[in-house]
């Protein structure tokens, strides 16, 4: 599915419509150059799941862990690998203690590293791309 | 008191040995993943320093310190427990944790970013409280109220991008090679900082906190939509949108809250423009405040910062359990007043 956005609004209600759709053990790729979009979409799903506190990159951080009000995902991972120079700096992270049934993991550069979490539940991938005139088009599958 | 530090919040390992005398302090010993040869050091049984290898690099560190392996010269244990990555922060809290334990000496568990503000010390003590303290680097920008030793208040911070990942992120839109920090600001000095009217975000909110995202994705807009971009001019006209919006911001929060001293602290604390511009407004402005910003040695991660600011709280005889202390991911500040 695809959707030009051509607001702000616009996307904060695409953000809400998929924070809908996620459930525990998902696990959400997100792709798009430098500047697309990427953490801004996923600071709006975690409004749109009423945590009120910053959600800001975890491009230096790697990890950034949250804990939400929610009936099937207790804890929230925003994960970033912009920094990976090599997959196997995965490994270094401790996924596996991580991720499980209750936990919804969003990855920013996915391609920059390996995928070793096996998924319990449905995995989203969620394409950014910034068009002439600010607007934005966004690509689930 | 001589205190040992152990940093591994992230991508630095590092261990260092300071000597605090009466109120200075002097580093005795100190060595850091990214500025030591281990490979070399080992003859190859060390594997290659890959990034945020801690549990690889940190043996090979402690014992190419020479530190006595009874503990004999330590008073003081200093480890970093949060916030950072888990399985980072671990290694060294585990290390600090064995040692102290073995040692049979106390170990304080320090916050990363009251490490980066006690940073300055090494240099020269701040005495006035309570001190205002702008923390920049590539993954934390925040404005924190020193009252007094050990004593914090969140004045601001970013809602989104820290100014050094916003550095970075610039550095690879206009082609500029790793560190981008280093390279943009370089580039700069050939630059107009006046040619791109790029935006302030956040510059008139009423709080004290900045944005750099959209900042970051004007730059690229710009880059894409202006093929025969000059890469100085660029730089120029970024880093005077971020230098403009801290220093604003910061000046801001000097008028509402009145401190005696301001720090600057944390890695992008070495950029030249920042530095420079923050102590000449506040000359200006507030000519009575202390400004303080570290060597460039402690601006970036380390473990001299780490066993300073453990000192202080050594001195109150605030001491972690080495039985029971624990890596903190989401490590917070200890907010409060001071007491009366």
């Amino acid at each position: 599915m695809t959707i030009e956005s051509t607001s702000i609004e616009q996307t904060k209600h695409v953000a809400a419509d998929f924070a809908k759709q996620l459930n525990g053990g998902d696990v959400v790729f997100l792709e798009g150059d430098l500047g697309s979009g990427k953490t801004t979409f996923v600071q709006e799903v975690m409004e749109a799941f009423g945590y009120k506190e910053p959600v800001r990159s975890p491009t230096f951080s790697i990890m950034n862990r949250y804990k939400i009000d929610h009936p099937s995902i207790e804890t929230v991972i925003h994960l970033d690998f912009y920094r990976f120079e090599d997959p196997s700096e995965i490994r270094s992270l401790g996924l596996d203690e991580l991720y499980g049934h209750r936990t919804i993991v969003f990855i920013e550069w996915p391609s920059k590293g390996e995928t070793l979490l096996s998924v319990f539940g449905k995995s989203h991938h969620v394409v950014f791309q910034q068009l002439p005139n600010n607007h934005h088009q966004i690509i689930f599958s | 008191m001589h205190i040992l530090g152990i940093e591994s919040s992230c991508d630095e390992t590092a261990i260092a040995l300071v000597e605090q005398t009466q109120g200075t302090f002097r580093v005795l010993k100190s060595a850091l993943t990214s500025q030591v040869d281990l490979h070399a050091l080992y003859g190859g049984v060390v594997p290659e320093v890959a990034a945020r290898e801690h549990a690889s690099h940190i043996f090979p560190l402690l014992e190419s310190l020479g530190i006595l392996p009874d503990g004999s010269e330590v008073d003081v244990i200093a480890v970093t427990a949060g916030p950072g990555l888990v399985p980072a922060l671990r290694i060294g809290v585990e290390l600090g944790k064995t040692l102290a334990y073995l040692w049979n000496k106390p170990i304080v568990a320090v916050n990363h970013l009251e490490g980066h503000m006690y940073s300055v010390w090494l240099q020269e003590p701040v005495s006035l409280f309570p001190a205002l303290s702008l923390l920049v680097s590539g993954g934390h920008t925040e404005l924190i109220l020193m009252k007094d030793h050990g004593v914090y208040e969140l004045v601001g911070m970013t809602r989104d991008d820290a100014a050094g990942e916003a550095f970075d992120k610039v550095a690879k839109l206009v082609g500029l090679s790793y560190p981008g920090g280093p390279a943009v600001s370089k580039a700069s000095l050939r630059g107009n900082s006046k040619a791109i009217d790029f935006p302030r975000p956040m510059l008139e909110s009423d709080d004290y906190d900045v944005s750099f995202s959209g900042l970051k994705t004007a730059v690229r807009m710009y880059v894409e939509s202006h093929p025969n971009f000059s890469v100085e001019d660029v730089c120029a006209s970024f880093q005077e949108a971020v230098v403009e919006t801290l220093v604003i911001k910061t000046l801001k929060a000097v008028l509402a809250h009145a401190p005696k001293s301001v720090i600057l602290s944390g890695g992008v604390s070495a950029n030249r423009s920042l530095r420079e511009r923050l102590h000449d407004q506040l000359a200006i402005t507030f000519p009575d405040i202390t400004f303080h910003a570290p060597e460039l040695s402690v601006s970036g991660d380390n473990a001299v910062m780490i066993a300073i600011a453990a000192a202080f709280h050594a001195n109150k005889k605030e001491y972690a359990n080495p039985l029971t202390l624990e890596a903190d991911p989401n490590m917070r500040l200890v907010v409060g007043e001071v007491a009366k």
